[in-house]
């Protein structure tokens, strides 16, 4: 389970976050939802333990980030939104690095790496190195890096950004596989119908604060509108105003 | 420790894999030793080049003696007949030798006998045939002088006066380690040079790449990070070091140092002072790369500050060589100061204390490790994480 209390955060003048809280539980999808630059990877970086927040905390499986720092990035997998892999690594030396720094014993790491290349479906590039792979290709590396440790959480930031049709779907349905199994899975993205026929639940930020958090028929109502885009942009423009 | 272990692994792999950074930084240990060995052979060669210097004289016939004193000296004789100044300006000769008819005449009179030495004093390549000539001849007329005080019952002593005395006490070891300054300036400098490239990519290249922050995510306490970083970027500043050092030693040992005068022995038992007096600068020579590559904006302006830090190794040759001060045990404790002076001690066949090796490895690891602390509390730095 993930939850954000009241962050707020400023980089010198500007107040990225105001306040911002929410929650993720097991079993469902989250989404995070706005428009860009409205706060949401800020968010999500207090919640990885990249940044420190002014007030507020982040909690994951009840572990609080910003005191139990380690403990609680075990319990969690990221997909980050740049992709950042090794280009002279391949695919499965990306997934044993990283098993390692979660401190993964070699044989366990080997099972799940073999696990998650069928998973991914990434026999073919498994052993290459990264360097030239395409979007998708990388893509996966990513998310096989995000679930090497087997992580009750999961965070994904836009992971459909720039990805083709065929790997977009595939994505979707790793995370409804993930919800199936259990997990406690929350994923960015400014796309409005992938949040809706994907999400349990829906928050959404703008202006560095939630405007509305709830399942998608109450975001609905609440923004007195039948499609789930207007609603988005009327409650975006409601925050700004004010 | 595994987490070091799997942060140190990962480094390696990817810094013995990207071939092009390795390249250019394994240059260096091999052109140090091939710049030594150039730079040597020709201050040999210049120093035993005693070719004859081929002399045109005009009017040899009329001083025997004296051109007898200098063939005997490695001077060939020609006769030279031409007009000797055009000869010189058309840079035919590069100086001619007159000896006056009247010679004999005058030297029997014991009149004050002139030669004359033709050349052109502007030419920088004739001043050494010139000053040798005349040195030669004022040689042969001192011998003539205490030859004629001789047989006037005079000692020639007594026209001497003042003379200085050379007394060189430096031994022929000692004065092929001063020659051998820039063996401790190569043997450092490539110890900041060969880590130089993973140093950087480890760091201000994993910003740039964005996979900084994938990492940062991992439950692993970031002094680990840096260590595993620091160890494998002096791994490979060590082994080019380790190289540099070998080849200029064998380097020395291949020279014909004797022709200069010098000697150069190396026991077996040296090899491993020299390896422990270094061993700590590699650690410290990535240390400082790691925290410049953090503190760097972007990849190219960290290869613009680490680039500057190669000057290091070189300050303290510099410093001694204006400031010749002497060795006191407080410089061991200063890192880069007391390596190089050690290296030359060693090489020099002086004693070094069991306290300098002692002091300038603690101060060493001591600064390196601190650094380290320094970067790892950069690397919690939101402004340093996001570039």
């Amino acid at each position: 389970m993930i939850e954000v209390s009241g962050l707020r955060k400023s980089f010198g003048d500007v107040t990225a976050l105001k306040s911002v809280s929410f929650s993720a539980q097991n079993a469902k999808v989250t989404g995070l939802l706005g428009p860009n630059g409205a706060g949401k990877s800020t968010s999500l970086r207090v919640l990885y333990g990249l940044i420190k927040p002014d007030i507020g905390w982040a909690k994951i499986d009840g572990l609080d980030v910003s005191l139990e720092r380690l403990k609680a990035q075990a319990r969690l997998g990221v997909l980050p939104d740049g992709h950042g892999l090794y280009a002279r690594l391949t695919a499965r030396e990306h997934m044993a690095f990283f098993g390692r720094l979660h401190g993964i014993s070699p044989d366990v790491l080997e099972q799940r790496s073999d696990e998650l290349i069928r998973m991914l479906d990434m026999q073919t590039i498994a052993d290459r190195r990264t360097e030239g792979f395409s979007q998708g290709e990388r893509m996966k590396v990513c998310l096989a890096r995000a679930l090497i440790h087997s992580p009750d959480n999961i965070v994904l930031d836009e992971p459909t950004n720039g990805l083709d049709v065929m790997t977009t779907r595939k994505v979707r349905e790793l995370i409804n596989e993930l919800k199936q199994l259990g997990l406690c899975v929350l994923f960015s993205s400014h796309i409005m119908h992938e949040v809706s026929r994907l999400c349990d639940e829906i928050v959404i930020i703008a202006e560095g604060q939630v405007v509305a958090q709830g399942v998608p028929d109450a975001i609905r109502e609440s923004a007195g509108e039948d499609n789930l885009e207007d609603a988005f942009v009327i409650l975006s423009e409601r925050a700004a105003r004010l | 420790m595994k987490l070091l272990g799997a942060v140190y692994r990962k480094e390696m792999i990817d810094g013995l894999r990207d071939r092009r950074s390795l390249l250019s930084s394994f240059f260096f240990p091999f052109l140090a030793p091939l710049f030594i060995y150039g730079l040597m052979t020709l201050m040999i060669e210049q120093n035993t080049k005693k070719e004859t210097i081929e002399l045109p004289v005009i009017g040899a016939e009329h001083a025997p003696a004296l051109i007898q004193h200098l063939v005997e000296n490695g001077i060939a004789i020609t006769p030279f007949t031409e007009d000797a100044e055009q000869a010189i300006r058309d840079k035919t000769v590069d100086l001619v030798l007159e000896i006056p008819a009247d010679y004999q005449a005058s030297m029997a009179a014991f009149e004050l006998t002139r030669v004359g030495m033709i050349h052109d004093g502007s030419r920088n390549d004739t001043r050494a045939t010139v000053s040798r000539v005349r040195q030669l001849i004022r040689n042969y007329s001192n011998e003539l002088n205490a030859l004629r005080l001789i047989s006037r019952g005079i000692s020639p002593r007594l026209i001497q006066g003042v003379q200085p005395k050379n007394e060189d006490i430096a031994s022929e070891e000692q004065r092929a380690a001063n020659l051998l300054n820039y063996i401790p300036i190569y043997v450092l400098m490539a110890a900041f040079v060969c880590g130089l490239g993973l140093a950087i990519d480890t760091t201000a290249g994993e910003r740039e790449r964005r996979s900084l922050e994938p990492l940062l995510i991992n439950p692993v306490p970031r002094l680990m990070l840096i260590f595993g970083k620091w160890l494998a970027a002096s791994t490979l500043s060590a082994v080019g070091m380790f190289i540099t050092l070998m080849l200029c030693l064998w380097t020395m040992l291949a020279l014909p140092l004797d022709e200069l005068g010098l000697r150069f022995s190396l026991e077996h038992s040296q090899i491993p002072l020299l390896v422990l007096a270094i061993l700590p600068v590699p650690l410290l020579a990535c240390s400082l790369q790691l925290l410049l590559g953090l503190f760097a904006k972007s990849f190219k302006d960290a290869q613009s500050y680490i680039g500057i830090l190669v000057i290091i190794p070189v300050l303290p040759s510099l410093v001694l060589q204006f400031y010749p001060v002497t060795t006191s045990l407080w410089m061991y404790l200063i890192p880069i100061l007391g390596q190089s002076l050690m290296i030359k001690e060693i090489l020099g066949a002086e004693p070094v204390a069991v306290s300098a090796y002692f002091l300038s490895l603690i101060s060493t690891l001591a600064a390196s490790v601190s650094i380290c602390f320094i970067a790892a509390r950069l690397l919690n730095q939101e402004r340093v994480i996001q570039g």
